[in-house]
């Protein structure tokens, strides 16, 4: 190895100190939040006088955060489900396709990741006031699937380009009928970036805020929106709360993609 | 040969202006073992392809038992194929692998079990069946890629240089079980390499591709002994060549003059050469005499270099033009005992071993 960390000596404890730093740079806001989520103080005050359950209990108890809640997860399920499938379809066109701009087209597939989303989130409200799609879950799951897209390109992709198609041709050779091939021999060898692409596809649209605030209406929001909504009009702890949760449910998936990876590597 | 089982005529594939192959014609008996030759480019991966079906030809037909194959698409044809790269399916075990071509095919539970084992037997990696391909050498995975081709009994199996991932050793003793798999199934074999010797080894006749036609089809010693066009000459066996005037020519045979010094008589002639037309002489290395006395009928050149190569040793010699000879002989032979470098020896050759190839 270039770099011997035995040989480092007092640069090591600077090293050990940077990463501490840094861990804490990036962690103490989320422990923060969960800190106070629990804490008894009304105006969020740190550290917490006390510790209670008080806001969690008004948070299932209020049906406006639940129903944001039953929201988001709808769009986010209906969005990954769409995101893997188109994902699908144009990765197999992207990676087998042999035609004329077919790099261009691909980073054009790419461009809602480096795009504003500030800029995505106006067009899009724009072009679906003239539709009348503002406020609808078609609108959000339209909306959000412009934003996932590009990761479930990106990682079904990339699997498909590092998957030798001579299995595919085999497979059609022992008799498989090209699609019979594709779904019982490819789909399970590229199984790791299919993966991929559901879990970023459902936390892009979980966790999407800009967008959604564009999309949303009184009757209708995602837990994002609910969140931005209540600390915008009083601040109470039920926020922290909700954000605690959202926090929670991406750190199980991001889990969830840790130990399926390892398994389906080993 | 008896009638022919798979016949393919006048293929040709054109991508855009590139054209592939150009006309290949072939006749190949049920079991024989048939090897494509050839360099990379040639055509003989792109025929295979179209027999697979993954290409169409831009024109000829293919026949397996007097009908024609082009319209059944791949999965409709029942011919099996081991590819270069390894590509046994990475989420299945070996036994499913093999099991994979019969359950397409739906048939009853028992009877694939009853077939996975066979064909275990067969390519003896029996106890291997819960196997992960991952799990497997190379030449394993090649085994159990040749064993699920084989499982639905195909009439025809196409090989597309199987063994070039692996090393020498490995290579041989695969090679080897080919055969024998050949032998115990009786399987018609249309195998794709660049390797001659792998070629020789394995086949019943080579057809020898160079710039996508067949230049020559043959047993080994009748390419050896008797090539077509000086491609097949070079591709099939050593040999130099030395440039020659022609003296006289007709009834595939030729007289040539070499260096001036020398005329040799009633050599075979392939291709077309008249009474003093230039041409060039094929001589095969371990075809030659080698004689430190000095003679009439020989050839004198000088010693350049001496390599011992365990059981041969190689005499590499220069003629008076600057042309580059080997000749090859036993270890311990007479005459290479006291040879030395820049001595001036003098070369014969049989005229039947010599070949004169023309414009």
């Amino acid at each position: 190895m270039l770099l011997n960390l035995n040989r480092l000596g007092w640069w090591k404890l600077v090293l050990f100190g940077i990463t501490v730093l840094t861990t804490a740079f990036l962690l103490l806001p989320i422990l923060f939040i969960a800190a106070l989520s629990f804490g008894s103080s009304q105006w969020l005050i740190f550290p917490p006088p006390s510790w209670t359950l008080r806001w969690y209990q008004e948070l299932f108890a209020d049906p406006r955060w639940l129903a944001s809640a039953w929201t988001s997860f709808q769009i986010a399920i209906i969005v990954t489900v769409l995101s893997v499938l188109l994902g699908l379809a144009t990765s197999f066109g992207l990676t087998r396709g042999r035609f004329a701009f077919r790099e261009g087209l691909k980073a054009l597939f790419l461009t809602p990741m480096i795009l504003p989303v500030v800029v995505l989130a106006v067009a899009l409200y724009a072009f679906f006031l003239k539709i009348g799609l503002n406020g609808t879950l078609t609108g959000f799951v339209i909306s959000h699937l412009v934003l996932a897209l590009p990761f479930s390109i990106l990682s079904i992709g990339n699997a498909l380009e590092g998957f030798d198609k001579s299995i595919e041709d085999a497979a059609v050779l022992c008799g498989a009928s090209p699609l019979e091939a594709k779904v019982r021999v490819t789909l399970p060898a590229i199984s790791h970036g299919i993966f991929s692409a559901a879990i970023f596809s459902f936390l892009t649209s979980w966790d999407e805020v800009v967008v959604a605030i564009f999309m949303s209406s009184p009757t209708l929001q995602t837990l994002p929106v609910k969140v931005w909504a209540t600390l915008r009009q009083d601040l109470t702890p039920v926020v922290a709360a909700a954000s605690t949760l959202l926090i929670l449910l991406t750190v199980l998936l991001m889990v969830l993609v840790a130990v399926v990876r390892k398994g389906l590597k080993s | 040969m008896s009638k022919p089982f798979l016949q393919i005529r006048g293929i040709r594939k054109e991508y855009g202006p590139v054209t592939a192959v150009q006309d290949v014609n072939l006749d190949v008996a049920q079991g024989e073992f048939l090897t494509f030759l050839g360099p990379s480019g040639s055509g003989k991966s792109t025929t295979l392809y179209i027999l697979a079906g993954f290409e169409d030809p831009t024109g000829g037909d293919i026949l397996l038992n007097g009908e024609s194959l082009l319209s059944t698409p791949s999965h409709k044809r029942n011919i099996g194929m081991v590819f270069q790269r390894y590509t046994l399916f990475p989420h299945l075990s070996v036994g499913e692998n093999i099991a994979f071509p019969l359950k397409v095919r739906r048939l009853p539970k028992a009877e694939i079990d009853a077939k996975v084992r066979q064909m275990l037997k067969l390519v003896r990696l029996e106890g291997f069946e819960d196997r992960k391909p991952a799990q497997m050498s190379g030449g394993q995975q090649q085994r159990v890629a040749l064993a699920r081709a084989l499982a639905y009994d195909p009439p025809v199996l196409l090989m597309d240089e199987p063994l070039s991932a692996l090393d020498k050793k490995l290579r041989e003793e695969i090679q080897h079980e080919i055969r024998r798999i050949h032998q115990q199934t009786e399987v018609t074999i249309l195998y794709v390499t660049h390797d001659q010797e792998e070629a020789l080894r394995l086949s019943d006749r080579i057809a020898v591709f160079s710039k996508g036609v067949i230049d020559q089809i043959g047993t080994g010693p009748e390419l050896y002994a008797n090539p077509a066009t000086r491609f097949v000459a070079e591709f099939i066996g050593d040999s130099d060549f030395l440039p020659c005037n022609v003296v006289s020519a007709g009834n595939g045979r030729a007289e040539i003059a070499i260096c001036e010094t020398m005329t040799v008589a009633d050599i075979p002639l392939h291709g077309t050469a008249s009474s003093g037309s230039k041409a060039a002489l094929m001589l095969r290395p371990e075809r030659l005499l080698l004689s430190k006395r000095q003679s009439e009928s020989g050839l004198p050149v000088t010693v350049s270099d001496i390599t011992f190569l365990g059981n041969n040793v190689h005499v590499a010699t220069k003629t008076s033009k600057g042309n580059n000879l080997s000749v090859r002989l036993p270890f311990g032979h007479e005459a290479i005992s006291g040879l030395n470098r820049g001595d001036a020896v003098w070369l014969k050759f049989d005229a039947e071993s010599a070949h004169v190839f023309g414009q």
